[in-house]
């Protein structure tokens, strides 16, 4: 019996890889888009505008304060009562987007804390603009305190793209859900599917494991 | 330029300057006026208002009321464009803050490439000189982290040099280093002053004080009590407070 079941799957492999591909492809997206939207998030709510600062922290908040499927559901279901209608990959994008930037948002303003006053003293003295002390001596000292913790959270956020299957993405997880109804061996099935995003995954987690031991190595040279 | 209303000032001129720090009056009343090409000495104890007088004159502290009129532009005036004016300006400060991710050069040249918009190359050259002229030739691609207290000082002032202003501060700049790098940044500073730069000065140095400056002002809890030559105030303190003072950090 697990013969033919493996047969079976052997024959789900083009499903599988298709499955494999839309997941790479919603996280990259939404990991590109939502790393340029959180950088930018956090340093807005750092800007020193209370009322700007306020909304992008309550935002923040919100989406932290409720569960990912919640909000995917909000987008694909609700926003189409309102007129806008969506497909599938466009709502899952736009979700994760904005769930990728929200918790980037807070790593890259823990970051931008990190950098002592002194250093934004230094450049206010020496005339240069917001922009220029964000550009060149903020955010490279900042990137030393972000980096670790962003690679963490792009695990995090591929992960999460697996609920995206709820509003019918042919993503990795529902390429499960699909064989399953075929070879009715979820345990097979779903070890696979695991398999599958830890090979998206581990890379990942190994590049944040080395830069935090590099940033530790670092860390004595950190003039504060 | 900002039409003050008021008569010919001079480079820095405070006027009636107060300002609180939630109910802490930590500057009483001010009133002083520094001259082009004037060095002043600010003492006083710890906690007497010297370190937020000096920060007020290039912004990073904001006063509450009074006049401030720093190169001809009030400060707090719509009119005047505070980005420009700091360029004017250095400012050393007591830490160094020197950019820990950028070389001994990268540090130096940073503002006159970005904010002086001077080509990459021309900045290089003048940044290597200026590192050269405070002994620090060997030093242009060295981080901030391989330097000692005394050398991160010296490329400092290089870096506040490297804007050409017209105004030097400095905010206590021997008070971090260790006692036998002290006299390596009092040199340069010494040469600073001797090239007829305005500079306010807030140390405890005395063999500075007495060297070059003309004027030292000696405050306690927010006001300036006494002002003078060097000679005047170290021979001959007028108040009690000042004679405390001058014991105190004479005695060793």
């Amino acid at each position: 019996m697990i013969w033919q079941q493996l047969q079976s799957l052997a024959g789900s492999y083009p499903l599988a890889l298709r499955g494999l591909g839309m997941t790479v492809m919603l996280s990259l997206i939404s990991l590109v888009l939502g790393t340029l939207l959180g950088f930018g998030l956090g340093i807005l709510r750092t800007g020193g505008n209370r009322l700007i600062s306020g909304l992008i922290g309550a935002w923040v908040d919100l989406i932290r304060g409720t569960p990912f499927l919640v909000q995917i559901f909000l987008i694909f279901f609700i926003l189409p009562e309102f007129g806008i209608e969506l497909d599938a990959f466009t709502a899952g994008i736009i979700a994760l987007t904005n769930l990728a930037a929200c918790f980037i948002c807070e790593i890259v303003v823990a970051g931008i804390r990190s950098v002592p006053t002194g250093q934004v003293e230094a450049a206010l003295a020496s005339g240069l603009s917001r922009w220029q002390r964000m550009r060149q001596v903020v955010l490279p000292q900042a990137m030393r305190i972000v980096l670790p913790p962003l690679v963490g959270q792009y695990v995090l956020l591929i992960k999460d793209s697996s609920v995206v299957s709820a509003i019918g993405l042919t993503d990795l997880t529902r390429v499960g859900w699909l064989v399953v109804q075929r070879v009715p061996n979820g345990l097979l099935v779903f070890f696979l599917v695991g398999v599958g995003y830890f090979i998206v995954c581990y890379p990942l987690i190994m590049l944040a494991r080395r830069l935090e031991q590099r940033m530790g190595a670092a860390h004595g040279e950190v003039q504060l | 330029m900002t039409k003050t209303g008021l008569a010919k000032t001079g480079m820095i001129d405070f006027r009636g300057v107060n300002k609180w720090f939630g109910t802490l009056n930590v500057l009483k009343d001010i009133t002083l006026s520094v001259e082009p090409r004037e060095v002043v000495v600010v003492c006083g104890p710890s906690g007497s208002g010297k370190s937020t007088l000096i920060r007020c004159v290039n912004g990073l502290e904001a006063i509450k009321d009074g006049d401030l009129v720093v190169d001809g532009q009030r400060l707090g005036d719509p009119a005047t464009n505070m980005t420009q004016l700091r360029t004017e300006i250095g400012f050393v400060f007591q830490s160094f803050n020197l950019y820990p991710h950028k070389t001994a050069l990268e540090n130096v040249t940073l503002a006159p490439i970005h904010v002086r918009k001077i080509p990459r190359a021309e900045a290089e050259k003048a940044g290597r000189e200026l590192l050269a002229k405070v002994g620090l030739a060997d030093k242009v691609n060295a981080y901030p982290a391989q330097l000692s207290g005394g050398q991160q000082q010296r490329v400092a002032i290089a870096r506040c040099l490297g804007m050409r202003p017209k105004i030097m501060l400095f905010d206590e700049p021997t008070s971090a280093l260790d006692p036998e790098m002290i006299s390596e940044v009092l040199d340069v500073m010494v040469a600073v002053a001797e090239e007829g730069m305005t500079m306010m000065v807030v140390t405890h140095e005395m063999g500075f004080a007495r060297k070059v400056a003309q004027r030292v002002v000696f405050m306690d809890a927010g006001a300036i009590v006494e002002s003078g030559t060097p000679e005047e105030f170290f021979s001959h303190p007028k108040t009690d407070r000042s004679r405390a003072f001058l014991s105190k950090i004479l005695r060793h």
